[in-house]
């Protein structure tokens, strides 16, 4: 049994191949086309699948999509309407998309795919649920979804057993956490969809002066359950998401690099503070009605790492499951599980582990690939490779590290990463001039052997997937310096040998050197950029960068002795 | 000289190799702005949607037993379970195992077969040799070749052909109509202006060759003429190597390696050995060159391993002998 999952359109384009229940390929389009966050039709990812997935285009059973286009199109022409006549523009903007792809799903999947079979739309909330708790370790979980907006909801939860799930209760549109939180990125003069997460690292550099005054514009009962005052939105009327009131509450929006001022930063910290706040009532809210000690997040929101802690510490739950393509990425993982265990009622017996899921090259592919740059290197057996770069990274040289198959989902955890030395208390300015050019208050993420996490972390639980950040044990900051966020917290990655034995190994060599069993982790791109697919943007990625080393399986790139 | 990145050699004024040792190909190729999109299997299955059999069989597939077009038959076969008429001509220097490899393909596919013998083109070879022309013997028996399978496929009213032509073969679609052969580009431009000049004076003189056509162009405007038909490589648009299908066609086709091949792993009639050593003594290179060449810029194959299949290492006495059957003696 073979079923495609597809999302797409919006942002984060992706495909993902479950077979026989287990999921087997999952990867974005952005990998491929190289645009960043690509909503695009994912025929790159598709091909990908199938190929990988060693079928044919003939061997599909099911094609899962990721929402229900209709149902979303009545919520935008209603939208619009209420909005009438200031998102007329607006409207004309969206409607070829509608027409022409979003509305001719099915037409789109025979034309572009070839596929007669039957194609099933899950609503994009349960597909966000189903990405999460069936891949998930628990047999019965509360599941609670939080993102911008699906086709009217913007927050599900309710409750998976086996392989049912039952959606409880919704928030429906214009009541968007993930709305506000987007909003305000704008606002402060990030992108949306990707500045979320430069937002949240900027919450910790300010006060939380400004919660009464988002509480004014958003009314959250005791649930969690909130309702916002449109009168400061406008989700349809234009290229700005929010209104002049906005403005005249807050104070004038911030340009796109334009200076940060200490305003700025505590709009971050108060929707920060907001959100967090508001999620943890939705989560105690849903412990309370379900009497469930695990809990399974999904939607972009819980991409906040934050708020995902505070969650686990304060919701009552004692568990927390998130896959790492929270976003709507996993929509189309989501989609294709739900088909495959709810709709065909089939069993469940795969667990996510981890999310090497994409795109892997062998070793002669990419030899070749160097061979043909002209770039000199050299080839390592595993242990002395391990050894080399573990103390080259504790000389303070920043290493790119492309290995096995890519990640699922926006992070890179450690199979397309860029690794540097947490000890050095100025390697993040080091980082930021050498590859990733980003706002100097951005911290950058620690991996650690899973084993060792609780000597370093207030971490209780595993982290695979990069999506807590708990706060450093206060003995450990001065150790680590690299990599505690100014709050005190760090976005912590926990590796095991089972699962990534190379990284494992790297982490403790560098352990064996520095006593120190923590590496700094983050995702290899530059700035702007979607991360590397292939060993060509690895090489390409390294040329443009000042990485010092560039490690393609057991090849070595050095930089010094390509420097002409 | 041969260029650093690649491995043609210089041959003005179509290859001028730069101080740097870069060729003017490789410097045309670093000119795209983007790099041309890759086809997909999915472009190829449109494709293949597009031109839609009406008739037996859904495509005829031009099988010389290599390993290139013998995978391209098992995965029309198996990949895209479509029926496919194999088809293959020998114009009397077709080795063993080829044909070896092509008996045990079909069989094991169970796909029907069509094998074409002929010695039509002896005369026109023998011809090609004792001339002082610089045509390749290759390019007037791969219009043939194409020509006799556009006639095949109007014949049986098959719209697709399917090639087992590679990536360095072109993968661009405008030379996919036309063949792929790429005549226009300034690696072949002297080899394809000697063949055509060839053509056109020796076609002139023999009655037996009236009808010859005088280029691929002209094969294609014939076959335009008869049908709507395309031909294609599944090579181009599916992202397996060589060394993945050439496992699967020897576990499940019984597929060997030729004893002797140029290039390396190759295999090809024994007048390709004959070609390849006409085309370094007039160009100092061959269209495997050209070829390995264009999978080098894509990333596909290391210049050292191109280098390696493109050694010569084949005996002359086989030279003399492929020669004398054609009635000549190569200089020496």
């Amino acid at each position: 049994m073979n079923i495609l999952g597809i999302s797409c359109h919006y942002h984060d384009s992706a495909a993902c191949l479950v077979k026989d229940g287990k999921v087997v390929v999952a990867v974005q389009e952005e990998r491929f086309n190289r645009l960043k966050n690509s909503p695009d039709f994912p025929i790159n990812a598709i091909n990908y699948c199938i190929q990988e997935g060693g079928i044919t285009f003939d061997d599909l059973d099911y094609v899962g999509f990721y929402e229900k286009p209709y149902l979303k199109f009545s919520r935008m022409v209603i939208g619009h309407l209420r909005s009438w006549p200031f998102s007329l523009n607006n409207f004309l903007n969206t409607m070829p998309n509608w027409l022409q792809d979003r509305l001719v799903i099915p037409i789109t999947i025979e034309k572009e795919v070839g596929f007669k079979g039957k194609v099933i739309f899950i609503k994009h909330h349960l597909s966000h649920a189903a990405s999460s708790f069936l891949v998930s370790p628990f047999e019965e979980a509360a599941i609670l979804t939080a993102d911008a907006v699906g086709e009217w909801a913007t927050m599900t939860y309710g409750v998976g057993r086996g392989n049912k799930i039952d959606i409880q209760k919704e928030i429906r549109y214009p009541n968007s956490l993930g709305l506000l939180y987007t909003a305000i990125t704008t606002y402060l003069g990030f992108t949306a969809h990707e500045g979320e997460g430069t937002v949240m690292a900027l919450a910790s550099c300010g006060e939380p002066r400004y919660v009464d005054k988002l509480k004014g514009i958003v009314m959250v009962k005791p649930d969690g359950s909130h309702m916002v005052d449109e009168r400061f939105f406008g989700f349809n009327k234009g290229s700005r998401m929010y209104t002049n009131r906005f403005l005249k509450s807050f104070g004038p929006e911030r340009k796109p690099g334009g200076r940060l001022e200490d305003r700025h930063k505590d709009i971050a910290a108060s929707l920060q503070k907001f959100t967090e706040e508001t999620l943890i009532a939705v989560a105690r809210h849903v412990q309370d009605k379900t009497r469930l000690n695990k809990l399974c997040l999904a939607g972009g929101l819980f991409l906040n790492c934050v708020a995902n802690s505070k969650i686990l510490e304060q919701s009552g739950f004692k568990e927390l499951f998130i896959q790492p393509a929270a976003g709507d990425s996993g929509g189309s993982l989501g989609a294709a599980t739900y088909i495959y265990h709810c709709v065909l009622n089939k069993p469940r017996d795969f667990i996510m582990q981890h999310a090497y899921l994409g795109t892997g090259y062998p070793s002669n592919y990419i030899k070749r690939v160097i061979l043909n740059r002209g770039v000199s290197f050299r080839e390592l057996e595993d242990g002395e490779l391990s050894r080399f770069i573990a103390r080259e990274i504790s000389c303070g040289r920043v290493v790119g590290w492309f290995q096995g198959k890519m990640e699922f989902g926006p992070r890179a955890l450690g199979n397309r990463s860029i690794l540097a030395d947490p000890r050095n208390p100025d390697i993040k300015e080091i980082l930021n001039e050498k590859v990733k050019h980003r706002e100097g208050f951005r911290p950058y993420a620690p991996v650690i052997l899973e084993e060792r996490a609780g000597e370093f972390f207030n971490l209780e639980c595993k982290s695979p997937f990069m999506l807590l950040a708990p706060m450093v044990k206060e003995e450990k900051k001065a150790l680590i310096p690299g990599v505690v966020h100014v709050d005190g917290t760090a976005r912590v990655q926990t590796v095991s040998k089972a699962i990534n034995p190379r990284l494992w190994h790297l982490i403790k060599d560098f352990e064996n050197i520095t006593g120190i069993p923590v590496i700094i982790n983050t995702s290899f791109n530059l700035r702007g950029e979607p991360i590397v697919c292939a060993p060509e943007d690895a090489i390409s990625c390294f040329q443009r960068s000042q990485m010092d080393y560039l490690v393609l399986e057991n090849f070595v790139i050095d930089r010094m002795k390509n420097n002409k | 000289m041969i260029c650093k990145r690649c491995v043609l050699p210089e041959h003005r004024p179509d290859i001028v190799i730069n101080e740097e040792g870069i060729c003017s190909v490789c410097l045309e190729y670093d000119k795209l702005k983007q790099p041309p999109n890759k086809p997909l299997e999915t472009d190829f299955i449109k494709l293949l949607n597009t031109y839609k059999s009406k008739g037996e069989y859904d495509c005829l597939v031009m099988c010389s037993g290599g390993k290139d077009s013998t995978s391209a038959l098992y995965y029309m076969k198996k990949r895209y379970k479509l029926n496919p008429l194999a088809f293959t001509f020998d114009h009397g220097f077709e080795t063993e195992d080829a044909v070896e490899n092509i008996r045990n393909a079909v069989e094991a596919l169970g796909v029907d077969f069509l094998f074409f013998k002929s010695d039509f083109m002896l005369e026109m070879f023998s011809e090609m040799l004792k001339t002082d022309s610089k045509a390749v013997l290759c390019h007037p028996c791969s219009i043939w070749y194409m020509d006799l399978a556009f006639k095949t496929a109007f014949r049986f009213n098959i719209p697709v052909i399917i090639a087992g032509w590679t990536k360095g073969q072109s993968t661009r679609q405008p030379l996919m109509s036309r063949c792929g052969c790429g005549v226009h580009q300034p690696e072949f431009y002297s080899m394809a202006k000697a063949t055509n000049e060839f053509l056109d004076s020796y076609v002139k003189k023999n009655p037996k060759y009236r009808d010859f056509p005088r280029s691929m162009e002209e094969v294609l405007a014939r076959a335009k003429l008869r049908q709507k038909c395309v031909v294609l490589s599944p090579h181009w648009f599916l992202p397996f190597n060589s060394e993945d299908y050439v496992e699967t066609i020897k576990k499940e086709l019984k597929w060997k390696l030729p004893g002797l091949s140029y290039p390396a792993n190759s295999t090809n009639c024994y007048l390709n050995f004959l070609s390849v050593h006409n085309s370094m003594k007039n160009y100092g290179y061959t269209h495997y060159h050209v070829e390995m060449s264009k999978l080098i810029r894509e990333g596909l194959l290391s210049r050292q391993e191109a280098l390696k299949s493109l050694e010569m290492n084949f005996p002359r006495e086989m030279l003399d002998s492929i020669a004398g059957k054609l009635g000549c003696r190569l200089d020496e």
